[in-house]
């Protein structure tokens, strides 16, 4: 009998691991796989032919235009973003562990509220009587409203402002783990300060650029709030394309479709952003 | 005027509102090998990135080779270091890390790459040239770092602890081969440790540090024998410091009273001259246990601790406890009553200090 219970004993506990990520599994299951699944399946599967709905898409040179632009947005994206981030990140690594904190917790702070209110704080700012304009006004420097919703350059402030957080985290993780003796070493070497940033600090960020890049270029490609938003009708992206598609005329068809163009951009994205860290990595790094 | 490679003058530094040097001055001469030793919070690594530049003095002047550099920032100053985590760049293989101060100096290939071979070559590890600093072991990176502070031809040399992070056997032999390689360059070098064993068997002279002042720079030799203050006797072993009075002076002898009124007889050919009021110091085997007499201090025997060759017991006396060594063939026994002598010859002696 005794034997009988420790062998019972061993079977749950042998099992208890896979019982308990069921209920995840599952959900992500039911509720990401079958869904996305369904969606690369309807996609191919038009009756003209299996690519027929890819050739349709591609066809037209509007929708042409909106793949170019959702690339060249979230490209633009992530340069300023790397840019701004990289100099507050710096800033941020090399400060005392008080200050640290607090610069920290300001740059993540925009991430506390959605990004539909941000979003819509840039269209209180930008609007035409806005306050950018109305201080423009004020102080004499305009005379009529300039209009700065609406096009790409507000759709670019909207997604740095919304990305920056990422990124600026990705490179304080990487810049913290530098070691402070090295700029030391290098210095006594005989480098000014700029050639230990171009020598030691930028090479060893590298990995950290690269997981924010990702982490930036992959978001910016997929959201949503924030062009259609600021960029409206004009400055449609895949993502503002694949809403209209599907929620206004009700073509699900080619809002499957781009749906499916937009997974694949972002695997490739991500496959070739890899590539790029392999090669510009520091090799050698334990 | 022969001018020193290294002299600090006067040098107060600061680490936000707390003052870690007090006023030091230290001069080092050309080819020789210096080393700050002393306990971690002395001053020594701040004296070490004063003389880097990483930091200023707020007052005091700093001159290399005679030329003031107080106001140049390290990469004018020209200093090799080597760093006690190694700081090696771990981006870049052996060869670029000890190519990386030349590079810095506009020295162009191929001349760079023979430098760094032959640098290489010196310090064994031209078989390593293309290897990472990751795939080294501690000792490698050891000789890189040095060969990489070493290749740019630095008037100065700094070491700081460069060998805590190698095992004791390692430490040895690392010790020795830093030593020949400052030799045979004839370099000046500054080496930073708070291992007594390591900068006696390293250095020229030895600055003794303690509360940001160097205590007392001198030859290993004159430290060990003839320290001038109680730190510094403490620093150096003579556990024993026991303050004197003369009562009596005899030609060669003096006889002295300690605290308790218990009276030695010294001999001054042994000691040196003495003035009226001194602490004779003695290590454990500077002291002589025998049987009580009148010109012995009288002691009781108690804790006894086994050495290996010798027995150490710390011994009550009226002048308060001594710590002495005695011979493993006759162990004594805790209760026991002895008379102890100093060895004078063993003895240092310092002034009364007032505290």
């Amino acid at each position: 009998m005794g034997a009988d219970t420790i062998t019972r004993t061993n079977r749950v506990t042998a099992l208890a691991p896979w019982l308990l990520v069921l209920p995840a599994t599952m959900a992500v299951f039911a509720l990401l796989a079958v869904p996305v699944g369904s969606t690369l399946a309807e996609s191919f599967s038009n009756p003209l032919g299996v690519f027929e709905n890819y050739r349709r898409f591609f066809a037209s040179d509007y929708n042409r235009m909106v793949v170019l632009r959702s690339f060249w947005i979230a490209f633009a994206t992530t340069a300023i973003a790397l840019a701004a981030g990289f100099f507050a990140a710096y800033l941020i690594a090399g400060s005392g562990p008080r200050t640290k904190r607090i610069l920290i917790l300001l740059s993540v702070f925009p991430l506390l509220t959605g990004v539909v209110v941000r979003s819509f704080g840039w269209m209180v700012i930008l609007g035409r009587n806005g306050i950018l304009n109305n201080a423009l006004i004020e102080l004499g420097l305009i005379n009529a409203p300039l209009s700065l919703l609406f096009n790409q350059g507000a759709v670019l402030v909207g997604m740095v402002y919304l990305f920056l957080p990422l990124m600026i985290l990705s490179l304080v993780g990487v810049l913290e783990t530098i070691d402070q003796d090295l700029y030391s070493a290098a210095e006594s070497l005989g480098s000014s300060p700029f050639g230990v940033f171009r020598q030691v600090t930028f090479p060893l960020a590298l990995p950290g650029m690269v997981v924010g890049s990702i982490l930036v270029f992959t978001g910016s490609l997929a959201t949503f709030v924030t062009p259609r938003l600021l960029g409206g009708e004009r400055q449609m992206t895949l993502a503002t394309l694949l809403h209209e598609k599907a929620i206004i005329s009700f073509d699900w068809e080619a809002a499957n479709t781009i749906a499916t163009i937009m997974i694949v951009l972002t695997a490739l994205s991500l496959v070739a952003l890899g590539m790029l860290a392999k090669r510009l990595s520091p090799k050698g790094r334990a | 005027m022969q001018s020193n490679a290294v002299s600090l003058n006067d040098i107060v530094a600061h680490y936000g509102n707390s003052q870690v040097l007090h006023g030091l001055n230290m001069s080092v001469a050309d080819g020789e090998l210096v080393s700050l030793l002393g306990s971690s919070g002395c001053g020594k690594t701040t004296t070490l990135r004063l003389l880097a530049g990483f930091i200023r003095p707020s007052s005091g002047s700093i001159a290399l080779s005679g030329r003031d550099v107080t106001g140049l920032p390290p990469y004018r100053r020209g200093i090799g270091i080597v760093f006690q985590n190694y700081a090696l760049f771990p981006h870049l293989t052996v060869a670029q890390n000890v190519g990386f101060g030349l590079k810095q100096r506009q020295v162009a290939e191929p001349e760079r790459g023979k430098r760094v071979a032959a640098m290489l070559e010196r310090v064994g590890l031209s078989s390593f040239a293309d290897r990472y600093p990751s795939a080294l072991s501690g000792g490698q990176r050891q000789r890189v770092a040095l060969a990489r502070a070493l290749v740019i031809d630095p008037p100065l040399l700094m070491l700081d602890e460069p060998l805590s992070n190698l095992d004791a056997k390692l430490r040895v032999d690392m010790r020795s081969e830093i030593r020949e390689l400052q030799r045979a360059n004839k370099r000046t070098a500054i080496y930073v440790t708070h291992d007594q064993e390591e900068a006696f068997s390293i250095s020229d002279r030895v600055a003794i540090m303690d509360a940001g002042r160097i205590v007392q720079l001198d030859a290993p030799e004159t430290l060990f024998t003839r320290p001038v203050n109680a730190f510094v006797a403490r620093f150096v072993g003579f556990e024993n410091l026991v303050p004197m009075i003369v009562v009596e002076r005899d030609g060669d002898r003096v006889i002295c009273e300690a605290a308790g009124g218990v009276r030695t007889t010294l001999s001054l050919a042994a000691t040196g001259p003495v003035g009226d009021r001194f602490v004779i110091g003695a290590r454990p085997e500077g002291l002589a246990i025998g049987a009580p007499s009148n010109s012995t201090i009288p002691g009781t025997i108690g804790v006894r601790t086994y050495l290996g060759r010798t027995y150490q017991y710390r011994i009550d006396t009226p002048a308060g406890p001594l710590v002495a060594n005695g011979p493993f063939s006759q162990p004594l026994q805790q209760g026991e009553a002895v008379g102890i002598g100093f060895l004078a010859d063993q003895c240092c002696i310092l002034p009364m200090e007032n505290n």
